[in-house]
């Protein structure tokens, strides 16, 4: 009968297929509910919410699962990222690097030691070095996503905030190149393809380079003749670096990189201060919610079984270790053993860029990818739902949130 | 609690205390960094101190007792350098101006000391409205019945002071169309104003009994006024100006009041008197509002002429004070902004007609401050 009736009425197909934007529109519903949820009842960050949905979405099967990124939803995460970098990298003086050494120096010592700490750890277990290898480079960058979100929701400012997102911007770096090498040498040691090993990575340095410097230069033309704080302005920027994005893309160039460097390079070839909407107004707040929702899903019962241990470890040294550097440089960096702690805390997260960068190591050697998976998965996992408790933890512990934060808006 | 006794200080040395603006390196907006910056410049050795304010993005410095102009400017100096090689560190940089032209006030955090949260729980929006920035010059004297004659003596050029140091034309983003918009957030507040006319210290301990006994003041501190008798330093302390761009401007305007200060001391060029007082509001309104070209009404002869010619004759009148005291230098700059560009309150206006961006502006007021741009 209710068969009869939908063809009577012309509802085809039927039972009705939704499709991918009734799951995206769903999954912004419950992402915005929750999110605003946990705000008021828990006082926490809204971006917890929308990983819950995520989390939630991955326990039922339905997450992005163990294949990595792909299609829409690496379309959907790649610009979401773009967009939170360039606003990072658009925060980093590199005077200030030149005028506190000691700042230089905790950046190197804490990718440093994470990466050492956590090769260290996972070959104490016994897994094999080209794994704990690849492990260890891509447990070296912190989320930019969720540091950048958090502090911009709870308003906050002071050092460990400012410092906070230069070392994230020095370690994602950092990571990305990194991991380049890594790729070349799994080409070196499976195959014996030196000129692949050394003709990548430095195409990938270059080429983003070259187009991040691009995507700065026409910003900065736009600048010139618009006020940024317009609407329409924050439209065209957005515009630019969705084109940059695209061509990182199509370019194979890092697609973490090119919005980084661009911000950077902006940041530190004018004077002129920038000031424009967050996330360029409301299309990147949904991309952001979106990105959330997508990382958070990015887990399975299986992976979780077969890495969720090594996982914790990883997570463990990661912590120690970046928590070590910060503190040793502390006093030379001119900040008290309070913000340090608080610093380190807030390096904790670790989530969409790390995942671009399993995915971009799944895309180049599939048969070598599953075994780091699970591992780097369910740390992901960990890291999306404490990460920005974290951050948030150490922002009020070095009494950086804003005391009306968040409320109404 | 009794009117503490004047203490005995140099006749016409200097002090200058300064507030100071910390604000972020990228959107120029205020930041809660003194306590970072405070913690920075407390591991060196400074003439002076430097010292927290109510809200935790501004601080204050002061000079310690100067001999003259050069004294106090190299004293400024030092001090900068220090605060711009710590702010340096920590990212964040240092401006003067009355007022932050674009600040939200209800966004201010207030510095975490008991007194300051006192104040804040007393004047609720006042308190975070008072996130404005002055200068404050000490002038020694070797009396308190000569502090207080000098106090009275040094009213009548108050306009004058005002119109110099003008620098806080916006507020909340909005110009105000004043040159200093300052002044009218400190007007709002219960003890602001003139001190009473007594020419001696007798006659002010009874005032200040009578005060203590209504309960509304507690000590010397509770007293808001433009210039006040300080007892604990010997000194009187000029509280009307803006905190200037830079730190030459700042030494000149601490010149500047050391000569007003020796020409009517030596030579008591009129005799104060509470009608002095009738034209004060209107003089000082019109300094606030517009700068130089304000009228000025002078309180013997009544004659109303503009601001900045009564200026210009009152730095010829110093000439010779300028000699004895060696702040030729201070006067020259004062006199160059006359004929030129006028106060900073000006530049501030013009840099935003050219810029049209205000945080922008602030990035060149921190420029000026630290030395680095001359514009």
């Amino acid at each position: 009968m209710p068969a009869e009736l939908a063809a009577f009425l012309d509802i085809r197909p039927w039972p009705p297929d939704p499709g991918v934007a009734f799951w995206a529109a769903l999954a912004l519903v419950a992402g915005a509910l929750l999110g605003e949820a946990v705000r008021r009842g828990l006082g926490l960050p809204r971006i917890v919410g929308y990983s819950i949905v995520g989390s939630a979405l991955g326990l039922v099967g339905l997450g992005i699962g163990d294949a990595g990124l792909a299609g829409t939803t690496r379309l959907i995460v790649d610009l979401a990222l773009a967009l939170l970098l360039f606003e990072l990298g658009i925060r980093v003086n590199l005077r200030w690097l030149r005028a506190n050494p000691a700042l230089l120096a905790t950046g190197i010592a804490e990718s440093l030691f994470a990466g050492i700490a956590v090769y260290a750890a996972l070959r104490w277990i016994g897994l094999d070095p080209n794994v704990a290898l690849t492990c260890a480079v891509l447990a070296v960058c912190v989320s930019g996503a969720v540091v950048g979100r958090v502090a911009s929701e709870l308003e906050a400012a002071g050092q460990v905030t400012e410092r906070m997102i230069v070392l994230t911007v020095l370690n994602t770096v950092a990571a990305v190149l990194t991991l380049k090498l890594v790729i070349g040498w799994l080409h070196v040691d499976q195959a014996g393809d030196w000129a692949r090993a050394v003709a990548q990575p430095l195409y990938a340095f270059v080429g983003s380079v070259a187009l991040a410097a691009l995507l700065a230069r026409l910003v900065a033309a736009v600048a010139r003749r618009l006020e940024l704080r317009d609407e329409n302005a924050a439209l065209l920027l957005l515009g630019l670096v969705v084109l940059a994005l695209v061509g990182a893309r199509v370019l194979n160039l890092s697609t973490l990189l090119v919005p980084l460097l661009a911000g950077v390079l902006l940041r530190n070839t004018t004077a002129r201060p920038w000031v424009w909407p967050r996330h360029f107004g409301t299309a990147g707040g949904v991309l952001v919610l979106m990105l959330f929702v997508i990382v958070g899903s990015a887990w399975s019962v299986q992976a979780l079984a077969l890495g969720a241990a090594a996982a914790a470890l990883l997570l463990l040294a990661r912590g120690l270790a970046k928590a070590a550097a910060v503190l040793a440089l502390a006093h030379w960096s001119g900040i008290s053993q309070r913000q340090g702690l608080a610093l380190s805390l807030a390096l904790t997260p670790m989530g969409g860029s790390a995942l671009v960068l399993l995915t971009d190591l799944q895309l180049s050697h599939p048969a070598f990818a599953p075994q780091v998976a699970p591992i780097m998965l369910s740390a992901i996992a960990f890291s999306e739902l404490l990460g920005p408790l974290a951050v948030q933890w150490g922002l009020r512990l070095a009494g950086e949130q804003h005391p009306a934060a968040g409320r109404g808006g | 609690m009794a009117l503490e006794t004047f203490s005995h200080s140099k006749p016409l040395t200097l002090g200058v205390e300064l507030e100071l603006q910390i604000v972020s390196t990228h959107d120029y907006d205020l930041t809660p960094s003194a306590a970072d910056l405070l913690r920075l410049v407390g591991r060196r050795s400074l003439p002076g101190s430097v010292v927290p304010e109510i809200s935790d993005s501004m601080i204050e410095l002061s000079t310690g007792i100067c001999r003259d102009h050069a004294d106090a400017l190299a004293q400024l100096g030092e001090i900068r350098d220090a605060l711009v090689d710590c702010a340096d560190k920590l990212n964040i940089a240092l401006c003067g101006g009355g007022t932050h032209p674009f600040q939200d006030w209800s966004r201010r955090r207030i510095f975490n000391k008991p007194r300051f949260h006192q104040l804040s729980e007393l004047y609720g929006y006042l308190s975070k409205q008072f996130t404005i920035f002055g200068q404050h010059v000490h002038i020694g004297c070797p009396s308190a019945d000569q502090a207080l004659w000098l106090l009275h003596g040094m009213s009548r050029f108050i306009p004058h002071l005002i119109a110099l140091s003008a620098s806080s034309p916006f507020v909340q983003g909005t110009d105000t169309r004043f040159h200093s918009a300052r002044l009218n957030s400190v007007f709002a507040f219960p003890l602001s104003g003139r001190a009473p006319f007594v020419l001696t210290w007798d006659d002010f301990g009874v005032f200040f009994d009578k005060m203590t006994r209504t309960g509304v003041v507690a000590s010397m501190k509770d007293f808001y006024w433009d210039i006040r008798p300080k007892p604990e330093f010997g000194t009187i302390e000029l509280r009307v100006l803006d905190t200037p761009l830079t730190i030459e401007k700042a030494a000149a305007l601490a010149g500047f009041a050391q000569c007003l200060a020796r020409w009517l001391t030596l030579e008591r060029p009129f005799q104060p008197e509470e009608d002095d007082y009738l034209p004060y509001t209107f003089n000082r309104f019109q300094a606030c509002r517009f700068g130089l070209d304000g009228t000025f009404v002078d309180p013997k002869s009544g004659e109303h002429r503009l601001l900045r010619d009564d200026i210009q004759r009152t730095l010829a009148r110093l000439e010779p004070h300028a000699a004895a005291l060696r702040a030729e230098d201070a006067l020259a700059l004062l006199r160059a902004e006359l004929a030129g560009d006028g106060n900073d309150a000006g530049w501030i206006r013009r840099v935003y007609e050219e810029e049209r961006l205000l945080p922008e502006v602030v990035r060149q007021q921190t420029l000026r401050w630290a030395g680095r741009q001359q514009r």
